[in-house]
């Protein structure tokens, strides 16, 4: 087991426009290989704390700490940060412009830099992977939202990421259409993928994760065991939510 | 049905007299004035013979050229300055913000006449500039700013989602634009940006001030020699409609196209 965490957050703390603190004082760390699910009511913190990860939000206090390095205003350190750490969107976020398989392709090429036969190769190796080699030609609009969050997936993976975050990855999808991304999510955990991942699923969290945040209030409420928390969780607000839900 | 078909016929015969009426107001008026029309007079200024007896292109022609080939160049100067301006503006940098803003509201409150009479009396003296160049540059950098706003609202209207997926993915910002944001705007900016040329062109007419021969400078020329106000001024005004019209009626079909596609 590696004794390293490969992400640290101590004393996280994020405060919107207008005072509201959407992260209070979060410190948590995360292990290599860890599949954490991070759940909660709406309004928590789930997605900004996410979002803090690869400095797509700005905190306003608080150190990250990413497989050794420190997410700061150093653009070497963050642009190591934004190409290691893949990032999955509820609203799939696709370059509508682009056939899926440039979609995939294009940070290969610009960030990379590796040629074009490679590009290609790594494109439909990752399509294959997600179970829609046969669309590398389509542009995302003719797919179905299963599909391009799919694409999406290999996209993030494409650029070979140590940890992925999924903020919400199935929220916009038709039910029909959950399950299939579900399972490009489990075969990545198996694989030993580093996953944080803000679900609804409940399903998902129990099965898949190792661990669950249970984030409430800008805090970090209960940081236990899957397994555990949905069986017997310690906190009455965890116990509160579970009850609304399940 | 009948009566909507009635109404139009209606309209139709409406319109055309109230033209033939104005027409017909325009011709009493002229004659009254004892304006001599010469008609017959125009033809050479558009094209003529030279001695050796081939085709050669007229005054106005020549003007017109000189028209075009100054909104050509100018256009492709203010959407350059238009799109550095509108990446300015989005900037998260204060000294690029204010450049961008000083340069807006400098250009868009003074009239377009004066900054082609500043360029050409003073800046182009000390940057020893031609007409040309000082004609180029000013209708550039007042289209240029109109130009700005236009891309600026079509990069806004990109939603916020494709940044961040950009910045997820590690692309700079150049990158970002180049790749993912600017394509995604030509579907909104194409047609305001060629209405925005059609007004260049018509802008251009007042380049004539500074000694640049184009469309409008050619008719002053030749009412100058020939007194023949009526006919040129008239001629003068189809040409720029003979070129901006189909430019319009293009762009509606592009705005058509666009509504209905996609």
């Amino acid at each position: 087991m590696e004794t390293n965490p490969i992400i640290t957050v101590s004393g996280l703390t994020k405060i919107f426009d207008g005072g509201f603190a959407a992260l209070n004082n979060v410190s948590v760390t995360v292990d290599k290989g860890e599949v954490v699910s991070i759940i909660g009511p709406s309004g928590a913190g789930k997605s900004t704390f996410l979002r803090c990860l690869n400095g797509l939000e700005e905190r306003d206090r608080g150190q990250i700490i990413i497989d050794g390095v420190p997410l700061d205003h150093n653009r070497k350190h963050r642009l190591e940060i934004r190409t290691e750490v893949g990032m999955v969107f509820q609203s799939f976020n696709l370059f509508p412009h682009m056939k899926v398989r440039d979609n995939i392709t294009l940070a290969l090429r610009r960030v990379k830099k590796i040629d074009p036969p490679r590009c290609r190769a790594i494109a439909d190796e990752l399509l294959e992977k997600v179970g829609i080699p046969e669309k590398a030609d389509s542009f995302p609009q003719n797919l179905s939202g299963g599909q391009q969050q799919r694409v999406a997936i290999a996209r993030a993976l494409a650029m070979n990421p140590k940890i992925m975050l999924f903020d919400e990855a199935t929220s916009a999808l038709d039910p029909e259409m959950i399950s299939e991304v579900l399972d490009v999510m489990k075969n990545l955990a198996t694989e030993g993928m580093t996953m944080l991942v803000v679900t609804h699923e409940m399903g998902f969290a129990r099965e898949v994760s190792n661990r669950i945040l249970f984030m409430d209030n800008g805090e970090i409420v209960e940081d236990c065991d899957a397994e555990r928390f949905f069986s017997n969780p310690e906190e009455s607000r965890s116990r509160q939510f579970l009850s609304k839900i399940l | 049905m009948k009566l909507v078909r009635k109404n139009t016929v209606f309209q139709i015969l409406l319109f055309a007299v109230l033209m033939v009426g104005l027409g017909g107001l325009f011709y009493y008026n002229s004659v009254n004035l004892g304006y001599r029309w010469q008609w017959y007079r125009i033809p050479r200024y558009i094209i003529s013979r030279n001695s050796g007896g081939s085709l050669v292109p007229g005054a106005l022609v020549k003007g017109l050229g000189m028209t075009l080939l100054i909104s050509f160049i100018s256009l492709i100067f203010a959407t350059i300055i238009g799109l550095l301006t509108a990446i300015l503006r989005l900037s998260s940098s204060f000294a690029g913000r204010m450049m961008a803003k000083v340069y807006l509201e400098l250009v868009r409150n003074t009239p377009l006449l004066i900054q082609i009479l500043f360029t050409y009396f003073v800046l182009a003296p000390l940057f020893g500039m031609s007409p040309f160049l000082s004609a180029v540059i000013s209708l550039s950098l007042f289209e240029g700013a109109y130009t700005s706003e236009i891309i600026r609202g079509g990069i806004l209207a990109v939603p916020q989602g494709q940044w961040e997926s950009a910045y997820s993915l590690g692309l700079s910002t150049v990158d970002t634009y180049r790749f993912c944001i600017i394509p995604q705007t030509f579907r909104q900016i194409l047609p305001p940006l060629a209405s925005q040329s059609v007004s260049l062109i018509k802008d251009s007419a007042l380049v004539s001030t500074i000694a640049i021969y184009d469309l409008t400078m050619a008719g002053q020329d030749i009412i100058s020699k020939t007194f023949l106000t009526f006919e040129i001024w008239f001629v003068v005004a189809l040409v720029y409609l003979a070129v901006t019209i189909p430019i319009s009626v293009l762009i509606r079909s592009m705005e058509k196209r666009i509504s209905y596609g996609n």
